[in-house]
């Protein structure tokens, strides 16, 4: 599904066409915000702060859309700006500014420990935890495809093609193409000496169609992935998304939903392609298994946890098949740094291990509060948001097998295609998804096409009822670009790494609709 | 923070900066952030953000590029310019394209900012919490949740001579009470913070976590429901999001396609689009300077109308009503009974205060599924009678809008889900779906 699309010699035409197009950025990772930062911890120490740190952040975002053949949406946007933490007798303030005057950057210091003093009034169980050890470091995200070294025109050519071929018939009334490219510069600096430098590249692309047909019934395929596929690395993650032979096959599948029935209720077997398999982890596993949220601190708006703390090691999640960790090294990790963004390194953490919970996604702060590990998980979305802990790069340990052995193996069945509509309480138990195709499966064989399938289920007995894990030569690493967290809202890159998987005994078909 | 006169006259000066255009459009937005946030009874966060977004598209023979920095030295503007114009060189022409937004004459905004709210220091924020915590420990409960203020400025000039700014407050409280197995929920938005009274809030929100101790099993099904506008503020915005032209004559995926005009909901249903509304007080300008018009959406139960930009209007031939692609400033107009009064005209049914991850599972119908939270309540005989464990609604807001009326007064509402803040009264809808039940509170 992923094979590059691109021969090589268009990689050539298309690195030659890029001429004046390139990033107004520094090529070496030098510290240039070095001063800068000496003066922010040394006035925000002065004020008062036990402890600060302080992050320049420069986020370059590049945005193609096409629509109907047409390049509808080009952005290329740049930002700069730095976020100070200040430390005062346990209570945290935050200040982002892109204010780089020297006045300008003593404001924001003295603001960040005014904040942080402020809520001292209202004395916490909890004290904020000052960081420790002095880490200096640079790394940079490895990329094969330099972004900028493909054109725009180039750009605009390739999405322009792979648009085209989703009009697969006069009943799909709109197609779109789209790629995306984050490079982003961070210098972190703490008064315990922390001085660490990283460029991180992220990069996405996908396709989708909407078909209407006699019954005016609109339907919708598109994909790589939850939005498209995205992951850590350069234009090579465009290539891998193989657009053109993707907006092919979701044109011929959308035309057969519009004459597709819906699936109708039933309990059955259910196999997760990967791309619906990967949000299906990012809402029941790793979203629960945030430590603030078990701990409360995201209670008024994304919730809590069916699992606390003192459950590891004790309750079972599901079956022996399910082992799940955290890896924030993973190769095209969208989350995968050198620190997080409290200076933190990450490392390899066993979430649930053969079914049974082992630890939880953690910052200093709220690891502090549990013997749990931490995990490199606090990050902010840019320069003006608050660091808070957030699912990171998880995966899914691959079983053995295809997905073709899957299917063989399944004798009353129904595998679901990508994802349409996705709801979770705020508990992360009782789930309802809706992708947009399924296929019933009937003594190993997939068969008859069905539109608007849905599954219900509660993460335990649902995870409880995994039964088969396809292979390594099948795991796919799917990220998010959209995960909504925090108040102010903010929004995350996840990744989510699995292959395909098989559920036994699910509720699919919808019920009870007035 | 600048001025609005300071935001136009910068992006004026960026306006001035370009060359070689046939059109160009500069936008400039400042941003005052303040949040003060707690959770377990105490403030884990505390945080206060600044900052600068200067937009500029660039328009020669139809190509299309914009270029987003925050820079706003003379050289950042020029490097943003030389961005655009870089941008548009390399980019094909969009044969949709028409102009951006011509002059046209902008209403005067009604009053959208408070001294009140712009002054507030972290201090003062805190101190409206002090009050919320006390209230938590009286009755053994916790408490998480949020205080906000923020300042906005947004300043838009454009070649063919519109100019265009707007500044606004905005402030406000959420409050999520939690006993052991029972929670409830106190919100209140407003752009005078003097007008928040926490105290009041965190009363409401506690009173609703402890009507009952422990939370009872019921069965799913149709019901007669009462909706918070917490809850009701989702409802609303899965059916808003579609009333657009885009969604209407580009995609054809909106349930208003080939439904305008005809009576598809209760007679008591009526939605406006109205900036100028107080409690709105909002925007009078789409992002590009285009007047916001003000749009009956939904008459008396008829679908009237939908929105469209500037971008649209001129593709589509249609007329342009200064939207940025929602109807963001929708107004439910409000009924004539008490919130209750609502309830007590309920015989059996359930009184939802908040909902959660509420999702559009079909388009043309507006099937959306949700989770209740925060307080769902068992009503007999106009009583709410105990606390029940959270539903999974599953629903066509279509159906659900035929059989409706609403309480007398209007809230500001937030969604959990979407950007929008809506106006919305209480809602009585007398069948909406409920089609499983948690085993939680």
């Amino acid at each position: 599904m992923f094979r590059a699309s691109f021969a090589s010699s268009e990689i050539k035409q298309q690195c030659k066409d890029n001429s004046t197009q390139n990033l107004r950025r520094s090529s070496n990772m030098s510290k240039q915000f070095a001063g800068a930062a000496a003066q922010v911890l040394d006035r925000a120490s002065a004020a008062g702060a036990h402890y600060a740190d302080v992050q320049f952040w420069t986020i370059r975002a590049q945005r193609m859309f096409v629509r109907n053949g047409v390049v509808r949406q080009v952005t290329d946007r740049t930002s700069t700006g730095y976020s100070v933490r200040a430390l005062v007798d346990g209570s945290w303030g935050f200040a982002g500014s892109d204010k780089f005057s020297k006045p300008g950057l003593d404001e924001t210091a003295l603001r960040s420990t005014r904040i942080a003093k402020s809520s001292t009034v209202i004395a916490g169980r909890v004290r904020g935890v000052k960081p420790t050890g002095k880490h200096v470091a640079e790394w940079t995200t490895p990329i094969v495809i330099d972004p900028d070294s493909v054109s725009l025109s180039a750009r605009a050519d390739h999405l322009i093609a792979a648009e085209k071929n989703l009009h697969a018939d006069k009943s799909v009334v709109a197609g779109y193409a789209f790629m995306t490219f984050w490079i982003t510069d961070k210098e972190f600096y703490s008064t315990n000496g922390g001085a660490i430098s990283q460029r991180l590249y992220q990069s996405g692309a996908g396709c989708g169609a909407t078909a209407i047909g006699k019954d005016q019934d609109p339907q919708r395929r598109s994909g790589p992935g939850d939005f498209g596929l995205y992951q850590g690395g350069g234009y090579e993650i465009v290539q891998r998304a193989d657009l053109l032979a993707n907006a092919s096959r979701y044109g011929e599948e959308v035309v057969q939903l519009t004459a597709a029935p819906v699936l109708p209720t039933k309990t059955c077997d259910l196999i997760l392609h990967g791309n619906v398999l990967n949000l299906q982890m990012h809402e029941s596993i790793g979203h629960p298994l945030e430590l603030d949220r078990s701990l409360g601190w995201e209670a008024n708006f994304s919730g809590i946890s069916w699992v606390k703390p003192d459950d590891v090691g004790k309750v079972r999640y599901g079956s022996d098949h399910l082992t799940i960790y955290a890896d924030n090294t993973l190769e095209r990790g969208m989350a995968t740094v050198a620190v997080d963004d409290e200076g933190v390194e990450p490392k390899r953490v066993t979430l649930i291990e053969r079914g049974i919970l082992r630890a939880f996604l953690s910052s200093r702060d709220t690891a502090a509060q549990t013997s749990l590990p931490e995990t490199a998980s606090m990050r902010a979305q840019d320069w003006a948001s608050i660091p808070i802990v957030r699912m990171t790069n998880i995966a899914l340990a691959p079983g053995a097998g295809s997905l073709d052995s899957i299917i063989a193996d399944t004798k009353d069945g129904v595998i679901m295609e990508a994802i349409n509509s996705w709801s979770i309480d705020d508990h992360r138990l009782n789930f309802q998804f809706g992708p947009q195709i399924a296929w019933e499966i009937r003594d190993g064989k997939r068969g008859k096409l069905f539109k608007k399938p849905t599954y219900t289920g509660i993460t335990p007995q649902f995870w409880g009822s995994l039964d088969r894990v396809a292979g390594p030569e099948e795991v796919v690493v799917w990220g998010t670009p959209n995960c909504g967290k925090g108040e102010p809202a903010q929004s995350g890159r996840t990744t989510h790494a699995c292959s395909h998987a098989r559920f036994r005994n699910v509720s699919v078909g919808v019920r009870n609709r007035a | 923070m600048p001025s609005q006169a300071e935001a136009l006259a910068l992006a004026e000066k960026a306006l001035g900066f370009v060359q070689g255009a046939d059109q160009a459009s500069v936008s400039v937005t400042y941003e005052d952030e303040n949040y003060a946030r707690f959770a377990d009874n105490y403030v884990p966060e505390n945080l206060n953000s600044i900052q600068t977004t200067i937009n500029l598209t660039y328009v020669r023979d139809k190509h299309v590029g914009t270029a987003i920095g925050n820079d706003q030295s003379d050289a950042g503007l020029r490097r943003l310019v030389a961005a655009a114009a870089d941008v548009t060189g390399r980019v094909p022409a969009n044969p949709e394209f028409v102009s951006l937004a011509t002059p046209a004459r902008i209403s005067k905004p009604v009053k959208s900012v408070y001294e009140s709210t712009l002054a507030a220091t972290p201090e003062d924020r805190v101190a409206k919490l002090v009050p919320v915590i006390a209230r938590m420990k009286r009755s053994q409960l916790t408490a998480a949740g949020f205080t906000q203020t923020q300042y906005s400025i947004t300043a838009v000039a454009n070649s063919l001579g519109v100019r265009a700014s707007f500044a606004a407050t905005y402030g406000g409280i959420e409050i999520k009470a939690m006993a052991p197995q029972t929670s409830g929920f106190a919100e209140y938005f407003t752009r005078d913070y003097a007008t928040l009274d926490s105290a009041e809030r965190a009363d409401l929100a506690a009173s609703k976590a402890t009507v009952s101790r422990t939370p009872s099993d019921h069965p799913p099904g149709t019901y007669t429901v009462i909706l918070e506008p917490p809850a009701f503020v989702d409802c609303m915005n899965n059916l808003l999001a579609a009333m657009e032209a885009g969604g209407v004559l580009e995609n054809q995926n909106s349930w208003m396609v080939g439904r305008v005009g005809k009576q598809l909901f209760s007679t008591n249903l009526t939605v406006v689009d109205d900036w100028s509304n107080p409690l709105v007080a909002g925007q009078p300008f789409a992002a590009d300077g285009a007047p916001t018009k003000k749009v009956s959406l939904i008459e008396n139960g008829v679908p009237k109308a939908y929105v469209s930009s500037t971008y649209l209007a001129n593709k589509l031939k249609i007329a342009n009503t200064g939207h940025d692609g929602y109807p963001i400033n929708a107004v439910v107009m409000p009924g004539s009974k008490t919130r209750e009064q609502l309830i007590a005209s309920v015989e059996r049914g359930i009184l939802v205060s908040r909902s959660w991850y509420t999702r559009l599972v079909d388009p043309r119908e507006v099937v959306i599924t949700g989770l209740t939270r925060d307080g769902v309540y068992l009503i007999e005989d106009g009583n709410l009678v105990r606390t029940l464990k959270n539903f999974r609604f599953y629903t066509s807001m279509l159906a659900a809008l035929s059989d409706c009326e609403f309480g007398d007064t209007l809230y500001l509402a937030e969604s959990t889900d979407t950007p929008g803040t809506l106006a919305v009264p209480v809602a009585k809808i007398a069948k909406f779906a409920f089609s499983a039940q948690t085993s939680f509170a």
